[in-house]
């Protein structure tokens, strides 16, 4: 079982990340790449889909807890920015399980890892024939190929 | 945010404090209701839905209230007593003014503590502060149309402070009262003080809500039917009640304490009128200076990167007006486009966005919005953010 490479975007505002690095990646899942901004709307759904086309197993981004945003709305734009990118991914045939939205407030360190491991360990099962383009015959089930 | 680099001062610390504790209530409340319900996320609609509450039934008491020395009093009574469900309405009154209180309270310090005042975000901060000014005297009038012991000695402790105020104080007391001493007209007066006030605090609602888009003016069903219930249920169990009549030879020393309304006056046990108008001067000013003055730390210290206010690329924008609906707080207009763009998208187009500087809080919400690469922040770039991607998935 290979480490799948991860890349996350995490809101400067959300979830304490100074605990969990060590330099850009967390100290517990090395290969998971935190790019912090300063908010989850911030993020352009496009970005996402380049960091699966250049290699990435995963993408996932982080907000505040819904409701909570500093900026009153970007974590909602984002989750449905999101839903809608795994329908885009979906139509080109790459499996939209790669990609995930969290949502966790400053102090959810314990939460925000868990979700972040069991992201890392279902990307992990999908066994890397997500990282090579998919068969073309049939459009990729949301849940992830065995 | 918390990685501290630099050394913030006391007050930096102390405020950085009370964020950390503000956030971790919401995680104890997210034990209890699932964030959607998280109440605290709604202090700002709450308080607007006990403000309908206290009109819808201000409108039912107005119509039975009146406002003269031998029949105020009277009237209330009568209200309670004889009109079908009016004790219930006088308390709903009473109880939803506490609640609105509380609600806006709640919603000044959450952001305050949560940063949301700060910056760009000053517009919702000054009216607020006007709004809870507004709603102070609002519900101290109500106090006073009673026209009980109670009401009388809070106009007598107002009119000692209104004539402490040098040179204006005399004659703002003579205003108030409609005359020399309290007489016939100023029971009107109140009642004028306490009616335009509150229809005035729409005209601030619409001042508060000018730079937020989509702005969360009510709370979640459950958690109307919930107040409304435990208002109504309050006025039921706990009616309100007046104290004894008002009389001119009346000398009453001590009245029940309302600890939402009557701070001020319960300040005058030690102090003197005067001393409470400076007071509440100073809180009021140094309220309207707080977005300016109260930053915690500088952004570095935050560990929050200065992003500088996004910029329109102009070449690329094709005006489809898709950040116009995402920005949060209005800061994007779209105007007629003065010309094509360059890019193949932006050829045909009519409308260009524009940022508005003043309003613009550096979230990059737009830029998320755009997809044509025609939105940037000028500290925090495209570019960069892709030499990053590429970054994270080379090793």
């Amino acid at each position: 079982m290979t480490n799948p490479k991860i890349v996350g975007f995490v809101c400067d505002w959300s979830v304490e990340l100074a605990p969990l690095l060590n330099g850009n990646r967390l100290r517990d899942l090395p290969n998971v790449y935190v790019i912090r901004v300063p908010c989850s709307g911030f993020v352009r759904p496009g970005w996402l889909e380049d960091a699966l086309n250049q290699g990435a197993a995963g993408v996932f981004v982080t907000g505040c807890p819904y409701g909570d945003c500093l900026n009153r709305e970007g974590n909602f734009l984002m989750r449905d920015r999101v839903d809608q990118q795994q329908r885009r991914l979906q139509r080109r045939r790459i499996d939209p399980a790669r990609l995930a939205m969290f949502a966790h407030g400053l102090h959810d360190r314990e939460a925000f890892m868990a979700e972040v491991r069991a992201f890392s360990d279902r990307l992990a099962a999908m066994a890397g024939g997500q990282a090579t383009p998919a068969p073309a015959t049939e459009p990729a089930p949301a849940g992830g190929s065995p | 945010m918390s990685t501290v680099t630099a050394h913030p001062s006391r007050y930096g610390r102390f405020m950085t404090g009370l964020l950390r504790i503000t956030l971790r209530l919401d995680t104890f409340i997210h034990k209890l209701y699932p964030t959607d319900f998280n109440p605290l996320y709604y202090t700002g609609g709450l308080s607007n839905l006990f403000l309908f509450i206290l009109v819808l039934s201000g409108i039912f008491l107005f119509f039975y209230y009146e406002a003269s020395l031998a029949a105020a009093f009277e009237s209330v009574r009568y209200i309670s007593d004889e009109v079908p469900y009016g004790g219930i309405i006088r308390g709903v009154h009473r109880y939803a003014a506490d609640g609105f209180i509380v609600a806006i309270l709640l919603h000044l310090f959450r952001n305050w503590f949560t940063d949301r005042h700060l910056f760009s975000r000053d517009n919702p901060w000054i009216s607020g502060m006007f709004l809870l000014l507004f709603g102070g005297l609002i519900g101290f009038t109500g106090y006073q149309l009673v026209w009980d012991e109670r009401a009388q000695v809070l106009t007598t402790m107002f009119l000692a402070m209104l004539r402490s105020i040098p040179l204006a104080g005399d004659g703002l007391a003579k205003i108030f009262m409609g005359g020399v001493g309290i007489g016939e007209g100023t029971l009107v007066r109140i009642l004028f003080l306490h009616i335009v006030p509150a229809s005035t605090l729409y005209v601030m609602l619409w001042w508060h809500y000018l730079r937020l888009r989509h702005p969360k003016v009510w709370p979640p069903g459950v958690w109307v039917l919930l107040l409304v219930g435990l208002v109504f249920l309050l006025a039921g169990v706990i009616p309100a009640t007046s104290g004894q009549p008002a009389t001119p030879a009346g000398r009453p020393t001590s009245f029940p304490m309302d600890v939402f309304f009557m701070v001020p006056f319960w300040l005058l046990n030690w102090l003197s009128p005067g001393a409470v108008v400076v007071l509440g001067v100073l809180l009021f000013v140094g309220g309207l200076a707080v977005p300016y003055f109260s930053r915690r730390e500088t952004a570095p210290q935050m560990g929050v990167r200065h992003a500088g206010v996004a910029q329109v690329i102009d070449g690329n924008c094709t005006g489809c007006e898709l950040c116009y609906f995402d920005c949060p707080y209005n800061a994007i207009v779209m105007v007629p486009s003065p010309g094509p763009g360059l890019s193949k998208a932006a050829a045909n187009r009519t409308l260009l966005a524009v940022i508005l500087e003043s309003r613009c809080v550096e979230c990059g919400i737009c830029i998320g919005a755009c997809p044509f690469e025609a939105l940037e922040l000028p500290k925090f770039m495209e570019r960069d953010v892709r030499i990053e991607i590429a970054q994270a998935v080379q090793a």
